[in-house]
């Protein structure tokens, strides 16, 4: 990586650290969910985008992460960073506990099995006591938005240095050849199974500290709103429309699609849905493979880029 | 010289701007942001119909007078996907960018639950008509107000009613569903029902959507139950009957929590939907009087000849979110936020959709009018102010009938 890159990057990080302090209120409340989607689309990245296992499990986690925060601060008045210290305990036990049976299936067979776990994980909590059942917890409120902003911006920090370590680690290595050919892999001395494992837990933490830090802010969570398919399938969009398996891809797919999105429903308030639906369209059509690819490859071939995609895809 | 003139000529310009401002008349801005796309669009709808009507009625009827000023009523909505999260930045927005003077309510209650905290930050006062739990009001916040019914008070008016029949029923079952509504329902109907003086011989949860009710209805049989209430969902309510009548068993009296008042419910029951007890938390009749629609009949008329579909309690609620604000504004005789909000706390009128007046944590609490089915008749049995018809109890038995 070039110097030049570096400054750049530092320079980005440095406004979007600043904007609490220059932005607007609801400039500071999209931010908070933009990077908290940029995490868990991040997040994703390290098992679906890496090791190329489409997981739909990872709201689960981030639901756990939520619950963790929940049940510390409302049931056994414990601070924050205990329950957040709990929620990725919990995230870790049932990475570990279900990722050893489920990651020993593939490509669609993995994607149906996690399908399910949040659809068990909203049936379980709704019937557990500690957890509020189906009625969930109520949170203290706590008015200090800049605190949550600058949390999810280290958080997603955080979450990107895991995945540029990744990739140019014997541990990242591994996940990649996982990805590439999981038999090849085996030969060649991976044990496939711990590899997988540790992704499928390294994703499952950074959703679950995104899932307690939202807990917390929003003050309100249930098994519905904990355990949302649609917010696992927002990440894999975003994660996609960025660019999977590259280190700043899904951080920017999440960021500009929340802007876009952000943008339209407030603009077009009522036909927002169906412009969103129309950009996903439009990108999975004329880049398939993300911005990534879209920044590395179009000073080459210029506007034919779209052309060429559209063509190689046969559509 | 030029330069002074040029001044003065500000000045008179802006002073002349300034008088000609307070002669125009004004806007006090309703901020809301509601369902109107997504899974509980269909509900969100009411709000935003029953929110545009009674604006537009209040200022047909010469808008709101503060103090010697009369102002007029604008909405400002936005719509939320039915996505929580966009939900509060839409309402940090209408409070922080749109700069609206007073806010309207969310449908649902989890929206509420999230929502109420930008009113509370904000020291914006919040009316909503869309949440009933009282985790919203259990919280010491101050500026948010809600007239949906509390689901802890659900049976209250039919208790009120089964002390009156005669014979007073001995025992009593209670069933709800396992999701939060139901479940509040249950832990407010217990108190009363032992405060009432009834021996509670069953209180049972069943699991929500389920279809088969024999083994509960089979305890009923054994244990001689005289009064079953149920806090369930459409469907749970009709198979609960249905296999009442395969089982027949039959108590003195039953109530259910929902599906009474709806036509589609009675439609598929037939005649075996005769003397189902249930409840309604509104009925557009002409007994609700309104300062703006007349009554609520009227306002049900008006609002289907707007929307070409009837309005349900949502919308009621809604329209009496709007009434509640304007008559706290009129009472602090300014549209300061904190000034409205202890005029909203103090405020107490009738309305289309009942007695406005709020608790000390600003929940409403509207007793449910008690309904029966009556051959093919749907009959108010006891309402807000009592009595209307007599009740038909006992219920026979079904090959009595």
């Amino acid at each position: 990586m070039t110097a030049l890159r570096i400054i750049l990057i530092l320079a980005a990080l440095a406004v979007l650290a600043a904007v609490p302090w220059f932005g607007s209120d609801v400039l500071i409340q999209f931010g908070i969910n933009a990077l908290l989607l940029a995490v868990l689309a991040q997040g994703w990245n390290i098992i679906g985008g890496y090791t190329g296992y489409a997981s739909f499990g990872n709201s689960v986690f981030y639901g756990l992460g939520s619950y963790g925060v929940a049940i510390a601060m409302v049931q056994w008045h414990l601070p924050f960073a205990v329950g957040l210290a709990f929620g990725v305990v919990l995230a870790v036990a049932f990475a570990v506990l279900l990722g050893i049976p489920v990651l020993r299936l593939r490509g669609h067979y993995f994607a149906i099995a996690t399908l399910a776990l949040a659809q068990v994980m909203t049936a379980i909590v709704s019937n557990v006591e500690l957890a509020g059942q189906n009625i969930g917890l109520v949170l203290p409120p706590l008015n200090n938005d800049r605190l949550f902003y600058e949390l999810s911006l280290g958080l997603l920090v955080l979450v990107t240095l895991t995945v540029f370590w990744l990739t140019r680690s014997r541990f990242g290595f591994g996940l990649i050849a996982i990805r590439e050919n999981e038999e090849g892999a085996e030969v060649m001395g991976v044990n496939t199974t711990l590899y997988k494992t540790l992704a499928f837990a390294l994703s499952g933490v950074f959703s679950a500290l995104a899932g307690g830090i939202h807990a917390y802010w929003v003050t309100f969570i249930d098994p519905e709103s904990a355990f949302d398919i649609s917010l696992n399938v927002k990440m894999i969009i975003m994660a996609v429309f960025g660019g999977p398996g590259t280190v700043l891809g899904p951080v920017v797919g999440a960021l500009s699609l929340s802007a876009i999105s952000e943008f339209l429903s407030s603009e077009v308030t009522s036909v927002a849905g169906l412009f969103f639906g129309i950009v996903v369209v439009a990108a999975v059509v004329l880049m398939p493979r993300g911005l990534a690819d879209v920044f590395r490859r179009f000073r080459k071939t210029g506007w034919r880029y779209f052309a060429e995609n559209i063509r190689a895809h046969r559509l | 010289m030029l330069k002074f003139s040029g001044l003065s000529g500000a000045l008179v310009a802006a002073a002349v701007a300034l008088a000609s401002g307070s002669a125009v008349a004004k806007d006090i801005v309703l901020g809301a942001s509601v369902q109107l796309t997504g899974p509980v669009a269909n509900t969100g709808r009411y709000y935003r119909d029953a929110y545009q009507l009674a604006v537009d009625k209040i200022n047909e009827a010469g808008g709101v007078k503060v103090g010697n000023e009369t102002y007029q009523l604008a909405l400002k909505l936005y719509d939320n996907q039915s996505d929580v999260n966009l939900s509060v930045r839409q309402y940090t927005q209408l409070v922080s960018r749109d700069k609206v003077n007073f806010l309207l309510g969310p449908f649902a209650s989890n929206f509420a639950l999230a929502d109420s905290a930008v009113s509370e930050k904000y020291q914006i006062p919040m009316v909503q008509g869309g949440g009933a739990s009282d985790q919203i009001f259990a919280r010491g916040f101050k500026y948010i107000f809600g007239t949906l019914a509390p689901a802890s008070n659900y049976f209250g008016s039919t208790i009120e009613m089964m002390k009156g029949l005669d014979p007073v029923p001995q025992s009593v079952a209670l069933l709800y569903a396992d999701d939060a509504f139901d479940v509040s329902v249950a832990e407010g109907t217990r108190p009363k029902l032992k405060a009432a003086g009834f021996t509670i011989a069953m209180d049972e949860r069943y699991s929500t959507n389920a279809t088969d009710f024999n083994s509960l209805l089979s305890q009923l049989k054994s244990k001689n139950v005289d009064a079953v209430l149920v806090a369930g969902h459409e469907t749970e309510i009709l198979n609960f009957v249905r296999q009442a009548k395969s089982l027949a068993v039959a108590p003195k009296m039953y109530s259910f929590t929902v599906g009474v008042p709806s036509e589609d419910f009675r439609k598929a029951l037939g005649k075996d939907a005769d003397y189902a007890f249930g409840m309604a938390a509104w009925l557009p009749s002409a007994d609700l009087k309104d300062r703006w629609f007349g009554d609520a009949a009227q306002f049900a008329s008006a609002f289907k000849a707007k929307f070409s579909y009837d309005p349900d309690y949502h919308a009621a609620s809604g329209a009496a979110d709007v009434e509640a604000l304007v008559k706290a504004i009129e009472d602090a005789g300014t549209i300061e936020p904190a000034k409205v909000r202890d005029a909203l706390a103090k405020v107490k009128f009738e309305s289309l959709y009942g007695q406005i007046e709020f608790d000390k944590n600003g929940q409403i609490d509207l007793p449910q009018t008690v309904i029966q089915v009556q051959g093919d008749a749907l009959v108010a049995i006891q309402g807000v102010h009592g009595k209307i018809a007599p009740p038909k109890y006992p219920m026979p038995a079904w090959n009595a009938r």
